[in-house]
């Protein structure tokens, strides 16, 4: 009896123990505020991968600690929103649908090519820090690829409190508002989605010289004073 | 003997909440330009980018923010993210600009001046360095038993706050000038049995002081 009581508390112990160690952080919906941005006359359709609606990233600190980070359809709002924003129309497509069942002017597909977030006791700093990577791939109406455009989003937030959840919660939020801001100001510089407006591109899909793959690095004399920042591979090498 | 006491464990606290560590001060302005600020008009204090290796920190900044709008000679102070939402995209940590010729390329942007202008926003006040504990010594233990516990010895450490605003005026679209404020505090820690710590609280009064002398700067009618 005494011996079942002392395993029960150990167990209690334990968990306890284990709960300390491990965090998990859920980013709430983040909202955009309304640009100061003319938007692109033109009809973009917006194909949201599956994964922009319950993406969770795991980051285990040897031997220390274990972060969880759930984003949930965070993205998906995210990018409908910067899209309504960006565009004078656009038609929200899922992973499944035939999007030759629709008339645009361009069809944009985003898919998150890294996530990476670092904590205090990882960076020895008292900042949490989130590296987010798009990748947008950009087509005409006839489906061929126009372009392709890597954008490396950065977020960071000094510690706040015990656990510090709230603070990589803010990284996050500003990861994605940073995306939000290089997407606003430079897509089309980098994609020249404009162009696209009522007219495929010539060349055919086959063709890979259509593909115009633009990273953000190259986009670092825009007059606007864009910063341009070192990828998630630059940060953990 | 015993009616002292609770006179006694009284006086103990009122010491240790009066008595601090010892702070020195420097602070310091630059003027580039005349400043003055009529009753509609508001400032707003941003932290520089991170992007550019600032670290200044939050609490800092909301302190300065707090200040400003407070006592004697107090501001119309805009909240920041109220200001960063109102102007977004132009003042997120990669877009904000860097210097006085990025400000004059935003502020042709369409709807930048609108909003600005409806805020009320005459000055931005951009915020640089950071709280660091430089050094720090000495020793201090505690135990604790089944008769009480106590502590005995001494531990002290010195903490820097280097921070300087750079104020920017928006009417002009120009530098109206710098305010630094160089503040070292020593606290220290000695115990015997009861700890009694004397605390110096650089990075408060380092945020009272520099709020102090830029409303001195910004309502000033001095010349150049």
């Amino acid at each position: 009896m005494i011996a079942t009581k002392l395993i029960k508390q150990g167990f209690i112990i334990c968990a306890l123990f284990l709960a300390a160690c491990a965090a998990n952080v859920t980013v709430e919906n983040p909202t955009i505020p309304k640009p100061h941005i003319d938007s692109l006359p033109m009809v973009v359709a917006l194909r949201i991968p599956g994964e922009f609606h319950n993406f969770v990233h795991e980051e285990n600190v040897l031997g220390k600690e274990s972060w969880t980070i759930n984003l949930g359809s965070a993205n998906a709002l995210f990018f409908e929103q910067l899209f309504g924003f960006m565009f004078d129309d656009v038609i929200i497509l899922g992973p499944d649908d035939n999007a030759l069942e629709h008339t645009f002017d361009a069809l944009v597909e985003p898919e998150i090519e890294g996530f990476e977030f670092s904590v205090p006791n990882q960076s020895k700093t008292d900042a949490f820090a989130v590296w987010i990577r798009y990748r947008i791939e950009v087509y005409d109406s006839a489906g061929n690829s126009a372009s392709a455009w890597t954008v490396s989003a950065y977020g960071k937030s000094q510690k706040e409190g015990l656990g510090g959840s709230r603070s990589l919660q803010r990284a996050a939020v500003l990861a994605m508002r940073d995306a939000a801001a290089l997407i606003l100001l430079q897509m089309n510089k980098a994609t020249k989605i404009a162009s696209l407006d009522g007219a495929p591109i010539k060349l055919t899909r086959d063709d890979p010289s259509t593909i115009v793959e633009v990273d953000v690095e190259t986009l670092q004399n825009s007059p606007v004073g864009i910063f341009a920042i070192g990828g998630i591979d630059d940060e953990f090498k | 003997m015993s009616s002292n006491k609770p006179l006694t464990v009284f006086l103990a606290i009122t010491l240790a909440l009066t008595m601090s560590g010892c702070i020195s001060a420097r602070i310091e302005d630059a003027r580039e330009e005349t400043t003055g600020l009529n009753a509609n008009e508001s400032v707003v204090v941003m932290a520089k980018s991170y992007h550019q290796g600032n670290e200044t920190e939050a609490k800092y900044i909301s302190c300065v923010e707090s200040a400003l709008g407070r006592g004697k000679g107090a501001l119309r102070v805009i909240p920041t993210q109220q200001f960063i939402d109102n102007l977004f995209p132009w003042f997120e940590p990669r877009t904000a600009p860097a210097d006085t010729k990025g400000l004059t390329t935003l502020m042709s942007k369409p709807g930048v001046p609108g909003a600005v202008k409806d805020m009320g926003v005459r000055y931005i006040i951009w915020l640089d360095g950071d709280t660091d504990r430089v050094t720090q010594g000495g020793s201090l233990s505690c135990a604790a038993g089944p008769g009480g516990g106590g502590c005995f010895g001494f531990a002290w450490w010195q903490d820097d706050a280097d921070y300087e605003a750079s104020i920017w005026d928006l009417q002009d679209a120009e530098a109206s000038g710098t305010v630094t404020a160089d503040y070292s505090g020593t606290s220290f820690l000695p115990a015997l049995v009861i700890p009694i710590p004397l605390i110096a609280r650089t990075r408060a009064k380092a945020c009272n002081g520099l709020a102090n002398q830029l409303k001195l700067f910004i309502v000033s009618d001095e010349a150049v």
